[in-house]
């Protein structure tokens, strides 16, 4: 059977068991795991419900990793999400200002953000011959470019009403004991984005996984032109998944407000670094074709265990982002030697 | 016929049209505001852009083998905070010393760079990334968490960018050193051909005898050179070193070289056609206060002149592709 994730296409079945423990996502759990023990020794407030207090600042830019999943598969990227996420947080904040109802400001950020991943989709689709890194490069800096226009000379601005964006933060109980006092002790609070991760995670893998759309994105990814000629219609499809790219940075910005209420010129500057770091550190190969969600969701996961667990012992964000990105080219050139190595050895006997 | 190859030739030479949207946006600007046209605002503008500049020639190389590389400002901020510390902490005072320093810290990034892509198969964006990462944080952890080299610190060194030879900077006089000497590089030595060959098709260069990976190690090397290079640029020119100096600045880099007409899927560029892109680059931000436009406009018309540029690249291609067609029919 032709692996799932494209990894390997072998004819001989081989035991399920060993099938997850060797593959990229079981070596992923086991990382979880260390990750988690590792953060467990080194800081002593790290436990389930520090976690989940912290955790959903850096969830936001999972919303971010799942779409540019897509986008990798098809053997392309987008580096322009994180200057998406910070034109529609501006938006966002001056619809607030205004005094419109938190309904439409949901739907502002979500509707700009779509926008802009439409501009992209269209630029892409309409000129096909131009590499999508060029193209979001340059969309990269017009977004943030009129974010700054739009913020103007001050490069800030603050939400007046934070009601709404503090119901984003909402949290739900589970478990727990009510002690002699009458107040609860010992429940995990799970915040509403981790809820709304999770959902969206589900959805997208199923959608990469399993149905028909997804494995026209990996038919895409692997050699377009068979794609093309297979009757797929690359264009559409790649419009869809730029424009649902832009929808999810509008999403992102949203909990990105959630947590700072506020929007300046610089909100969301690398995001678009650390979702692609994360996606590549789940074993989806950023020249296309290869890699599951599964692997990109558990990386999301282990990146942000590493994230809290490092920043309650106050070690600079630097410093994270030394490990990361350490672990992100040892992540991706491993594979690689092991295999040489291994061709070297067959040449040799 | 005999227009067809006109029209050809002009097409053809995007040396030539860059040459034209140079000259019409200095005279316009000129016409605007007359003070922009003079020795030294001119080499004003040059010495402030330096830094890009100087790695847009590295960026060239990379970009010509079909790599790319998001490391080179985080390099340049490793060297350039190494050159800092050394002098704010009395070990060293020669300027020449301070440049080979960030010249061979650039080297080794370079190289380390280049060992990942060419020996380990990462593709290049994803390596620089995870570069980027590392050398901005070493950059700041040899900084001693965020410490800051001031122009007092700095002793002799920000001299350098004040000195002057022949009536320019040595600023300047850098940057036209390397610009010659990459021109020559890349046009007659043997080197310079392999990266071409390389970049047009690997596969082929390979079977001919040139040896894909180590060309690869060398473009990345020499990006890694220049970034060092450029480091040591930075903090004389701006006379201070700071762990996050040019942050985000490989954009602009990258644009410069693709204004020139340096192709993303290799093989195509040149050099000439880098130093227009760069100048181009350099001049927005000094051309729009003349202008009198309001400079918070400044990255949007970056942004769209870099898709302008590259769409018009594609219909004229498309047009090109059609006469050609249309001439076999005949």
């Amino acid at each position: 059977m032709a692996g799932k994730s494209g990894r390997t296409i072998n004819n001989v079945p081989v035991n399920p068991l060993k099938k997850i423990i060797f593959s990229w996502e079981g070596i992923l759990i086991l990382v979880v795991i260390l990750i988690n023990l590792f953060c467990a020794r080194f800081s002593e407030f790290y436990n389930a419900s520090s976690l989940l207090r912290q955790m959903p600042v850096y969830l936001a830019e999972v919303f971010l990793m799942l779409p540019m999943a897509f986008i990798l598969v098809m053997g392309e990227i987008d580096i322009s999400v994180g200057s998406i996420a910070c034109l529609s947080a501006t938006m966002a904040v001056i619809v607030s200002n205004a005094g419109a109802p938190f309904i439409l400001v949901i739907l502002t950020a979500l509707a700009v953000g779509a926008a802009c991943g439409a501009v992209n989709g269209f630029i892409l689709t309409r000129f096909p011959e131009l590499p999508p890194m060029i193209v979001t490069l340059a969309t990269q800096i017009i977004f943030r470019g009129i974010a700054e226009i739009v913020l103007g000379s001050g490069g800030s601005v603050q939400a007046a009403n934070q009601a709404g964006f503090k119901a984003l933060t909402a949290n739900l109980s589970i478990g727990g004991t009510i002690n002699e006092r009458g107040r609860k002790v010992g429940a995990l609070n799970f915040p509403l984005v981790l809820f709304l991760v999770v959902i969206f995670a589900v959805i997208f893998a199923i959608i990469l996984g399993k149905s028909v759309f997804g494995r026209r994105v990996y038919a895409i990814g692997t050699n377009r032109l068979t794609a093309f000629y297979s009757g797929i219609q690359v264009q559409k499809i790649r419009f869809v998944i730029y424009t649902t790219m832009g929808f999810m940075a509008g999403l992102c910005a949203l909990f990105l407000l959630s947590v700072s209420y506020g929007a300046n010129t610089t909100t969301g500057q690398g995001f678009e670094m650390d979702a692609i770091a994360m996606a590549v550190f789940g074993g989806i190969s950023s020249t296309g074709g290869k890699g599951n969600l599964a692997g990109g969701i558990i990386s999301a996961f282990i990146i942000v265990c590493l994230r809290v667990g490092l920043g309650q012992k106050n070690v600079h964000a630097q410093v994270i982002l030394l490990i990361l990105g350490a672990l992100l080219i040892v992540a991706v050139a491993l594979p690689n030697i092991i295999g040489e190595i291994r061709k070297a050895a067959r040449v040799r006997k | 016929m005999k227009k067809k190859s006109l029209f050809k030739r002009i097409t053809g030479s995007r040396e030539f049209l860059l040459a034209i949207i140079v000259v019409v946006m200095f005279a316009i600007v000129s016409f605007v505001s007359p003070s922009f046209f003079t020795f030294k605002s001119v080499t004003d503008m040059l010495k402030n852009n330096a830094v890009a500049m100087v790695m847009a020639l590295g960026m060239l190389c990379v970009m010509l083998v079909g790599g790319i590389d998001i490391s080179i400002t985080s390099t340049l901020a490793l060297s350039g905070m190494a050159v800092g510390m050394l002098l704010k902490y009395n070990f060293i005072h020669n300027t020449f010393l301070c440049f080979v320093i960030a010249i061979v810290i650039g080297t080794v990034c370079g190289f380390l760079v280049g060992l990942v892509i060419s020996r380990a198969a990462v593709p290049p964006i994803i390596a620089t990334m995870g570069f980027m990462y590392i050398f901005r944080a070493l950059g700041y952890l040899i900084s001693n968490g965020g410490e800051w080299a001031g122009a007092a610190a700095l002793g002799n060194f920000k001299n350098f960018a004040t000195t002057k030879l022949l009536g320019m900077s040595l600023v300047i006089w850098v940057i036209i050193v390397c610009y010659v000497f990459f021109f020559f590089f890349m046009k007659w030595t043997r080197t310079g051909r392999k990266i071409y060959a390389v970049g047009s098709n690997a596969e082929a260069a390979e079977v001919s005898g040139i040896n894909v990976k180590n060309i690869k190690l060398l473009v990345h090397t020499i990006m890694g050179l220049l970034a060092g290079l450029a480091g040591a640029l930075q903090v004389s020119v701006y006379a201070s070193a700071m762990p996050d100096m040019q942050q985000g600045g490989e954009m602009d880099v990258i644009a410069a070289c693709v204004i020139g007409g340096v192709s993303m899927s290799g093989g195509r560029g040149t050099v000439i056609g880098t130093l227009f892109g760069a100048i181009i680059m350099a001049m927005i931000p000094k051309a729009l206060p003349l202008l009198r436009i309001d400079a918070l406009w400044q990255n949007m018309i970056k942004g769209v002149l870099i898709l302008v540029v590259v769409v018009v690249n594609v219909v004229l291609q498309r047009i090109a592709d059609r006469n050609a067609l249309k001439g076999r029919e005949m």
